[in-house]
């Protein structure tokens, strides 16, 4: 436990970082770290995907160990062998891929490894008693009794803030809080880091997202490529310069050239409708047109449809009513294969589990979905040799960085894997691009790039469907702008004039155009 | 705020948050007693629900139990269980060495103590080095088998009494009679009246010549149930198989819990050989006739959980017991079959799962036909008709099923995050 008291004099600082260097085969992944966290502070650690923060974040949770460094928490020097050291010492930790048993309940979720007990029983009545009063204290409104496979996203996440609370953590850490937020939670989030501050706990924050950081932070820190590069206070700087010292230098903008949309319908769906097995209808009665050279995004709160409308427009799903076209002619009862042989391109939401198979060498990734198409398969049988040269050729035009092409696909980064996928999406001349999610996840660079490509599919007249929970990127990249609610196209805006704010407010429900 | 989000959470949860109430099970259990009832009175198979067939239906169910019982502790800790076949053949060994040498409890001590056994084995291939757990299970089912055997040509060949396939007799457990109910039920199952008679030779099954055994396996079934749902220990157990990466990040030690669950698993299944061993009052090669997967099927059909694998190993049971009876009980119980799977039919065509529905419904109607145009069943089909009618139960009764999350999936330390 920590002995600070946010009042009075001028307190140790609850976490002190100095000199934190830790090194994997082949790579350091952080270098010198120096950080001080003021207690009953937000304290914003800054920096692109690979800049090291989740690792240097694992040491000070104590999931491994730094090479080098000392950490001290509220000026006593510590040493972590194990989370368990880690929330002995008042530090919490809220997972970006939160830590959840689906199928136990809040009250569970939260109990477990320190349950209250009576006799050999769970105390069931103190541990709800205890949940609600720390749900209460903080204003986090969590139901001790739910199922956290019934929860959202956002109640998912105080559940894990309150698991940490709980643990009696004074000092937390949230790993990308708001990477899976609707602008919406965001703010609600945000509210609730205010209150914990308010107690006198601690926070520390990782994003990169820097008008969020800017909004809630009390210092930030930035780092890149493994080091702390700056310390900054959030009055001083824009998110520009924030930008700029995490980079390194100026940043990519998603933003469109000259409209190159034609009048060319070459994407057209029509009352397309997916009824889910218990008979709810997940997709309800959709149309639109996507012409040539055209870029629709679809915005959206993540599960009200979007996965259903890609899956049925690419046949994996067979819609229970409506149809979808391809430059005129029906494709709605083509299969899958056939649909791609026609020239829909795919980039999955899910890279793990729809694009890339981790375990299989890149050329072998880049035949799949082109099995049966030049230059991967020569009659029945593949061409390795020609599916190695084009993969060879996809490596170079898409910059994918990698030692070669034999390697698995899980030996590279998450924005080279990306980068593959649209590369071999693009392939084999397509006509329509279905991109669900591209950037997610994926460093500035990759993103930048990823960009470049669907502008370049755009300017050869592909149809594009984009669908994206980055509403900075649904804007900047879109042409059209549709939203999609429970199932329902419900607002169309034009990106031109439309503010994050005014989607997030459809996205909800909430609200309809200003 | 998000209030289309909220609204539809509210909407799932309320169809997941469903659970019926005691009064409704009693209700199903009436009905399910007066369909019995009336097919007894239609076709005048006394067996259907006299007292024997009770008996005898408990005795067959324990051992089904007891493998679902393995089955759910090691489920769910994670580690999939194929071998609990294997352990009870180890269990129906140790049952007959020490139980004709030191009495059935002595067996049913020596039973367990080999299904811990192999337990540990399976716990060491799949916790440890992280064997598939599917080969690791077939691997002791393919071992346990010729352990056994050659164990019984080494022990029991020369044994008075026993020989190359069998042990020596062992003495039976225990049995416990309610003395007056007992006599009075009696008097009232032979009246032959519709319903109560029917009540009366169930409740007569229940109170007469219960072996201790089965009240141990009811114990067990009932202290599973408290210590996995009700204690700290169960609820790190059950993380285990649902996020152990979560556990770990919370302090649990989740390869001490997957260990602990798969030797528990290992003496459950050992136990349940070691029943089936001493209720029938030896141990003979082949024993178990895959009794451990019948377990692993009434464990899925209870939906992980112990009163649900208690009410699969109680049909499998009942069904188990009438084929003793022979021919002509499993003759009823085309009919009765034939209504069930209608029954299933209008549930599942409710639940609109249509083509499962109409499934159920052709192969009930087929059942009733069958029953309508014979007089009794080919005996060489009789034996069969226990896995049968579960498997016909067992597969279009299907549910929303909730299969512990991280199940089979190997785990090693620090892999997550």
């Amino acid at each position: 436990m920590s002995t600070e008291s946010a009042a009075g004099g001028d307190p140790a600082p609850a976490v002190e970082l100095s000199g934190i260097t830790k090194r994997f085969p082949g790579v350091v992944a952080n270098s010198d770290v120096d950080i001080t966290v003021r207690a009953g502070t937000v304290h914003a650690l800054v920096g692109e995907n690979g800049a090291g923060k989740s690792t240097l974040m694992k040491i000070l949770y104590g999931m491994q160990r730094p090479d080098d460094g000392t950490i001290a928490v509220a000026g006593e020097p510590v040493s972590f062998a194990s989370p368990a050291d880690a929330i002995r010492a008042g530090i919490g930790m809220v997972h970006q891929h939160f830590m959840l048993a689906d199928n136990l309940t809040v009250l569970e979720n939260v109990v477990l490894g320190s349950e209250p007990r009576a006799g050999v029983r769970l105390d069931f009545a103190a541990a709800r008693a205890r949940v609600r009063e720390i749900s209460d204290a903080y204003g986090l409104g969590v139901e001790p009794d739910r199922l956290v496979d019934d929860l959202g996203v956002g109640e998912r996440q105080r559940v894990e803030i309150l698991k940490v609370l709980y643990r009696g953590a004074r000092t937390l850490i949230l790993d990308e809080p708001t990477a899976v937020l609707v602008p919406q939670e965001v703010d609600e989030l945000f509210g609730n880091l205010r209150d914990l501050k308010a107690e006198g706990l601690t926070i520390l924050f990782i994003s990169h997202k820097l008008d969020e950081v800017l909004a809630v932070a009390d210092d930030i820190t930035v780092m890149r490529r493994g080091t702390t590069v700056a310390s900054v206070s959030p009055r001083e700087v824009t998110a520009r310069k924030l930008a700029e010292l995490m980079v390194g230098s100026a940043l990519p903008v998603p933003e469109l050239r000259e409209s190159t949309v034609t009048d060319r319908p070459v994407l057209a769906a029509s009352g397309l409708t997916v009824t889910s097995a218990d008979g709810r209808k997940v997709l309800d009665d959709v149309s639109f047109t996507i012409h040539a050279g055209e870029v629709l995004g679809i915005a959206g709160v993540e599960g009200n449809g979007q996965a259903e409308l890609v899956e049925a427009l690419m046949g994996i799903r067979v819609p229970s009513a409506g149809s979808v076209h391809l430059a005129g002619a029906d494709i709605t009862r083509l299969s899958t294969k056939r649909r791609r042989e026609a020239g829909m391109g795919y980039i999955p939401e899910d890279r793990h589990r729809q694009g890339v198979l981790l375990e299989a060498s890149l050329w072998e990734n880049r035949v799949l979905g082109h099995q049966t198409r030049k230059p991967n398969a020569r009659g029945p049988l593949l061409d390795r040799r020609g599916a190695k040269a084009d993969t060879q050729r996809i490596v170079e035009q898409y910059d994918v960085r990698t030692p070669g092409i034999d390697v698995h696909a899980a030996a590279l980064s998450g924005g080279n894997q990306q980068k593959l996928i649209v590369g071999r999406e693009m392939s084999g001349n397509p006509v329509v691009l279905i991109a669900a999610h591209p950037t997610r996840g994926v460093d500035v660079g990759a993103q930048a790039a990823i960009w470049e490509h669907i502008r370049r599919a755009r300017a050869e007249r592909l149809a594009v469907l984009l669908i994206s929970a980055d509403l900075d990127e649904l804007i900047g990249m879109s042409d059209t702008l549709a939203v999609i609610l429970r199932g329902r196209l419900v607002a169309d805006h034009d990106p031109s004039t439309v503010t994050p704010e005014q989607l997030g407010s459809a996205m909800t429900g909430a609200g309809r155009e200003s | 705020m998000s209030g289309g989000v909220t609204l539809e959470q509210k909407a799932v949860s309320a169809k997941r948050g469903k659970r019926l109430s005691p009064m409704v099970y009693l209700l199903i259990a009436v009905g399910a007693l007066a369909v019995l009832s009336l097919v007894r009175v239609l076709s005048g198979a006394t067996d259907l629900t006299s007292s024997g067939t009770v008996q005898a239906a408990l005795i067959a169910a324990v051992p089904i139990a007891m493998a679902a019982l393995a089955g759910l502790w090691a489920e769910r800790a994670g580690v999939i269980n194929i071998g609990l076949e294997g352990m009870m053949v180890l269990g129906t060994f140790g049952a007959g060495y020490a139980g004709y040498q030191w009495g059935p409890w002595a067996g049913v001590a020596f039973g367990l103590v080999l299904g811990v056994v192999g337990g540990l084995l399976h716990a060491v291939a799949t916790v440890t080095f992280g064997v598939d757990h599917i080969i690791s299970g077939v691997a002791i089912n393919l071992l346990a088998p010729g352990a056994a055997l050659f164990l019984s040509k080494l022990y029991f060949a020369d044994a008075p009494g026993g020989g190359q396939k069998q042990s020596p007799r062992i003495a039976d457990a225990e049995k416990i009679t309610i003395p007056g109910a007992s006599d009075l039920l009696g008097t009232v199952e032979a009246k032959r009246w519709f319903f109560v008679s029917d009540l009366a030779g169930v409740l007569r099954g229940l109170t007469t010549e219960v072996s201790l055994l089965t009240v141990l396996a009811v114990a067990l079934l009932v202290l599973t149930a408290w210590v996995l749902w009700r204690t700290p220990f169960g609820l790190r157990l059950r993380s285990c198989g649902e996020a152990p990466t979560a556990a770990e990040s919370l302090g649990v030690n989740v390869y001490r819990y997957k260990y602990l669950a798969v030797v528990a698993s290992g003496a459950f299944a050992g136990l349940g050989g070691a029943f089936l061993a001493v209720s029938s009052g030896q141990f003979r090669d082949g024993q178990t006739g895959g009794r451990g997967f019948i377990g692993l099927a009434a464990m899925i059909f209870g939906n992980w959980r112990p009163g649900g694998l208690a009410t699969g190993a109680t049909l499998f049971g009942y069904t188990d017991a009438m084929a003793l009876r022979g021919s002509g009980a499993v003759h009823a119980l085309l009919l009765l079959l034939g209504i069930a799977l209608l029954v299933v039919a209008v549930i599942q065509y409710r639940a609109g799962h249509h083509v499962l529905s109409g499934v159920a419904a052709a192969i009930g109607v087929l059942f009733a036909w069958w029953y309508f145009t014979s007089d009794e069943v080919p005996p060489e089909l009789v034996g069969a008709a226990p896995y049968v009618v579960t498997l016909l139960v067992l597969g279009l009764a299907s549910q929303r099923l909730r299969v512990p999350r991280a199940i089979g999936v190997p785990y090693q330390r620090g892999q997550g995050v």
